[in-house]
């Protein structure tokens, strides 16, 4: 990524790659399951594929509250468990802002 | 039915910053957070209920089949501290039992859906494990008998528990 890129870096009109990039990020520190990790979909699984802790997944969800400055809520947390169930609740989110 | 969850103490440490901003707001409801508020020790009185709630998870779906992420949901409170703490965690209109042992090094609750059923409780060998389309796990051994199990993974302590009413087998 260049640094103008992240200079510029704006959370609400990112595409879906961007945002995919910026969750794979916020994921890393977490996950004990590297080959998982590297070969990541939208139908990865958090805690099934990525073998993260449940308390880590956690820090997942405050994390992308702060990198997207958005609130997760609890029933949106409930379905929080893969890549793209975080990617739909994250867009729709920044949609709303 | 049978959950269970074994942390380790010092793996927690490592993996989890409990006093970061935001973490207990996220998992524990008011009267959760008055506890760890007014405990001697916070972070046993973190983990304690964390752990309380995973094992009654555990038991909820294995009941419901319903896969969820939303601690607050699970409700818990104690009921009795002596070497063992005893409590309840309720999730919709599921009541679960739980049973904690705290030691310096790991923290580990056993949940059952009857409370008499925490007397039947006891560690097996991780052997003869399976488990089913839904990943959960359950014990086969000797001809087609089959046996609800729990198995709970966490640094350096791996607990695997049963009811012994479940299956005469562990008696043989």
């Amino acid at each position: 990524m260049p640094v103008s890129y992240l200079k510029n870096f704006n959370t609400n009109t990112m595409n879906k790659e961007e945002l995919i990039a910026k969750l794979k990020l916020i994921i890393k520190p977490y996950t004990t399951n590297i080959e998982a990790y590297d070969n990541l979909t939208e139908e990865t699984d958090f805690i099934n594929d990525l073998s993260i802790n449940s308390a880590n997944l956690v820090d997942i969800i405050l994390d992308i509250e702060e990198t997207f400055d958005v609130v997760i809520d609890n029933t949106d947390m409930e379905r929080m468990l893969d890549v793209k169930t975080a990617v739909e609740i994250i867009e729709t989110k920044l949609a709303q802002k | 039915m049978i959950g269970n969850d074994v942390i380790d103490l010092v793996q927690s440490r490592i993996e989890s910053n409990w006093r970061r901003k935001g973490f207990i707001d996220k998992i524990f409801t008011p009267d959760e957070q008055m506890l760890i508020s007014n405990a001697t020790d916070p972070e046993i009185m973190v983990w304690l209920l964390w752990s309380m709630k995973e094992a009654a998870y555990k038991v909820y779906n294995r009941q419901t089949k319903i896969r969820e992420f939303n601690p607050q949901k699970l409700v818990c409170s104690i009921l009795s501290e002596n070497n063992t703490t005893t409590g309840s965690v309720r999730c919709s209109e599921n009541t679960y039992y739980t049973q904690t042992v705290i030691t310096p090094e790991n923290i580990h609750t056993i949940a059952v859906r009857h409370f008499d059923d925490l007397d039947k409780v006891i560690e097996i060998e991780n052997k003869a494990i399976a488990k089913d389309e839904n990943g959960i796990p359950f014990l086969t051994e000797v001809s087609h008998t089959v046996q609800d199990v729990s198995i709970s993974h966490h640094g350096r302590f791996e607990k695997v528990v049963t009811l012994t009413s479940a299956s005469s087998i562990l008696n043989k």
